[in-house]
């Protein structure tokens, strides 16, 4: 159960028209598509998408999931907005309660152990081998986490283990820590431990029917099995327009940390069909990602270029992410920055500069010829 | 357009492509760093509204199976219609290879019976164009002819001795046709394309094969334009063809593509050529590295110098390598220190460190796939 209904306000303009999971990443990719494709690689073959912020751009995207291999006759992705019921229908009111409102959807398959998920994050992670972990532990619930600096901790839902993995103690966003291993908002859950705890927590009126706040206390208070599986590969949350542009930048150093070019564990995503990449004679391109439909005939380094992007002759694009089908016009500089879907920087534009906070073109918006964005701006509709 | 099916012959006139039919019907050759020649045709099919689409197989037909699978990035997977294969089969009256189109035909007449569709469009692979079959239909319709041939008066196709060549009066007439003349000297050369009425071919294939004939072209079409018992009219293709008839025709072809304005041309907006996908990531250019007027495709990784190239999926040019004028097939590894020029390597070749091939512009070198140099 994926949960992608929450609007991602900390994304500013990026998610005026579309959810979180919607926004483009590293070049040909949309957030949605690493858990996504993680199930995949997992052996998951039915998931359930819950949607409820701006959901039609990612209904378009997810749509029979075939791009997944999840359009299936007996499984595959399911796109779950909240729904009416006769006389009451109500949104999802928080983590927990949307996967209550779905529990219906989850008998219908009957399955042994439901796994939690949320898209936020880019990562590339076997559930497989969590699932074996919770298993191996006969666990009532198991918890993926990974340790973060000390000094971060404090801003995390943090697990405190005994040696043999068994959570003690979580603590949501702890003034004085006392372990480093953070959740990451993975769950596993054996499926009839986790109808009970939904439905009793349901019941009671000052929940805020929240995992991390409601369910996880209830249960370790209860006593029931609680492990934590450790995960030491590549994550990092999106969730903000800074971490979301380091994040792409991870992918430029010389070895990223993140391997998507492994054919074992693929990252699918929905692809446009354009035309390979062309680099112009008058292009200079150093150090970047670069996809198909793109048109580099200015600089371009250190930079993302997503499907369908234009770079003029004479454009510099440095350090910074162009979205799928942005145009950089001749003379226009752009510089730690996000340029959005479709938006155009014209003429002799100055987006951002060589430091301070990210500067931002929402999607659709023209850069009028000559203006300027600065560095921690946002451009576009308000 | 929906009372339009599809017919594509993936011929066997593969002679000159050398290595690069070695394993593959012309159909499969790949070309522009993401597509084979079938997607061509099949595309335009498929922009056009044709949603009925027979594959005519003739031999070495395995890459084109993989590549076209159920037809779904073509949208031709859906129950209703969609993608049939027509690949060879044996029989009593058939000794497993096709002897012709039209025995091919002869072969597939259950599947013509069985379609519902008003009008047949015919194609080929060898020859690369935006086929307008839409407009073809729609002129063969407003002009009441028995058959409407497609052709281009583009003068890079044609070639002494190979080709098929058709002269069309002021009227639209098709008057005479000449196949694989020694100088062709009808105005018009024909793409191998034609447009006609679904009940009517079935009625000329089964007499033509009663007859002893198998060949389209040489056959059913020179009788029908000479004793002009039928109306054949021509309908001009408008845009650029290529013939891709031999591995200078494919290396001048890719490389005029390259050029921005005969790409774009060729390459509308909105019509967009669909072809299998493999999920690549973006490419990756290093630093240090440096490209100039080539076409990538995605999951490639570029660490030395590459000019005037096109990269299929997957490529790898490692740091010190240099390759100029060239096409290097998917998953490609081009080793530090190699020098390319010239060159038209084929899937998974390796390129080992040092290695210098350079050939002459006018005589560009083939490597065949799964080789080591």
């Amino acid at each position: 159960m994926l949960l992608a209904g929450g609007q991602g306000s900390r994304l500013g303009i990026l998610t005026r028209h579309m959810a979180k999971p919607a926004v483009p990443f590293g070049g040909k990719y949309r957030i949605i598509d690493f858990p996504l494709s993680n199930c995949t690689n997992s052996g998951v073959d039915v998931v359930g998408v819950l949607t409820q912020y701006r959901p039609l751009e990612l209904n378009a995207y997810i749509a029979s999931g075939a791009p997944w291999d999840m359009d299936l006759v007996d499984g595959g992705v399911f796109v779950l907005p909240p729904y009416h019921t006769g006389a009451t229908g109500e949104w999802y009111k928080g983590t927990a309660n949307a996967i209550y409102q779905n529990l219906a959807f989850i008998a219908q398959y009957n399955p042994d152990y439901v796994l939690i998920l949320s898209g936020d994050h880019i990562y590339k992670m076997d559930y497989a081998a969590m699932l074996a972990h919770h298993e191996a532990h006969h666990a009532d619930a198991t918890i993926a986490v990974r340790q973060v600096p000390w000094d971060e901790a404090s801003r995390f839902g943090i697990m405190n283990t005994d040696a043999n993995d068994n959570i003690i103690d979580f603590e949501e966003k702890p003034k004085n820590p006392k372990s480093n291993n953070a959740s990451m908002g993975v769950y596993v859950f054996t499926w009839q431990k986790l109808r009970k705890y939904l439905i009793e927590d349901e019941m009671n009126p000052n929940s805020s029917n929240d995992f991390g706040k409601n369910i996880i206390p209830a249960m370790l208070a209860d006593g029931q099995v609680m492990t934590a599986y450790s995960f030491n590969g590549y994550w990092k949350d999106v969730g903000t327009i800074e971490s979301l542009w380091e994040a792409n930048m991870d992918l430029l150093t010389d070895k990223p940390e993140i391997d998507l070019h492994d054919k074992k564990f693929r990252i699918y995503a929905r692809n446009l069909g354009m035309l390979p990449q062309h680099i112009a004679q008058t292009a200079q391109v150093d150090n970047c990602l670069v996809t198909e439909g793109c048109e580099i005939r200015g600089l371009i380094r250190h930079s993302i270029l997503s499907s369908g992007a234009i770079v003029e002759e004479g454009a510099q694009v440095i350090d910074s992410v162009i979205m799928p089908g942005a145009r950089v016009d001749s003379g226009a500089v752009v510089r730690r920055a996000i340029v959005a879907e479709n938006a155009v920087v014209s003429s002799g534009a100055q987006i951002g500069g060589e430091e301070g906070l990210i500067a931002v073109v929402g999607q659709d918006a023209v850069v009028p010829e000559g203006a300027q964005v600065k560095p921690g701006e946002q451009f576009g509709e308000g | 357009m929906k009372n339009i099916m599809g017919i594509i012959y993936t011929g066997e006139r593969d002679a000159q492509l050398k290595e690069l039919t070695a394993q593959r019907c012309v159909a499969a050759v790949p070309l522009l760093g993401r597509y084979r020649l079938i997607d061509f045709p099949l595309s335009a099919m498929v922009n056009c509204g044709i949603r009925n689409v027979g594959v005519i197989a003739q031999r070495n037909y395995n890459s084109l199976m993989d590549h076209l699978g159920s037809g779904r990035e073509w949208n031709l997977h859906g129950k209703r219609a969609g993608l049939v294969f027509l690949p060879p089969f044996l029989t009593k009256d058939n000794v497993g290879v096709y002897s012709g189109f039209l025995d091919a035909l002869h072969a597939n007449l259950h599947y013509l019976r069985r379609s519902k569709e008003r009008y047949v469009v015919i194609t080929d692979t060898h020859m690369l164009f935006n086929a307008q079959f839409d407009a073809m239909a729609a002129a063969h319709e407003a002009s009441g002819a028995d058959i409407t041939l497609m052709y281009t008066r583009d003068p890079g196709v044609r070639r002494n001795g190979l080709g098929r060549y058709i002269q069309v009066e002021e009227d639209g007439r098709v008057s005479a046709l000449e196949v694989d003349p020694t100088i062709p000297h009808l105005n018009c050369t024909y793409l191998e394309t034609l447009c006609i009425r679904r009940e009517l071919l079935i009625t000329l294939v089964d007499e033509a094969v009663s007859q002893g004939h198998y060949h389209l072209t040489r056959n059913l079409l020179m009788n029908a334009i000479n004793d002009g018992a039928m109306k054949v009219t021509g309908f001009e293709n408008p845009g650029r063809a290529w013939q891709i008839d031999s591995v200078q025709s494919y290396f001048d072809c890719s490389m005029e593509l390259l050029d921005q304005e005969t790409r774009a041309g060729f390459f509308p907006v909105e019509k967009p050529v669909l072809t299998k996908l493999r999920d690549e990531m973006p490419t990756r250019h290093m630093p240090g590295s440096l490209v100039k007027n080539s076409l990538l495709a995605d999951g490639c990784i570029v660490e030395g110098i590459v000019e005037n190239c096109i990269l299929f999926r997957g490529v790898h040019i490692e740091k010190g390598a240099v390759v100029r004028n060239s096409i290097i097939m998917q998953d490609g590894l081009v080793q530090s220190g190699a020098e390319l020029q010239y060159c038209i390597l084929d899937k998974q070749t390796t390129v080992l460190p040092g290695t210098r091939l350079v050939a002459p512009k006018s005589y560009p070198i083939v490597v065949a796939k799964d080789s080591t140099v």
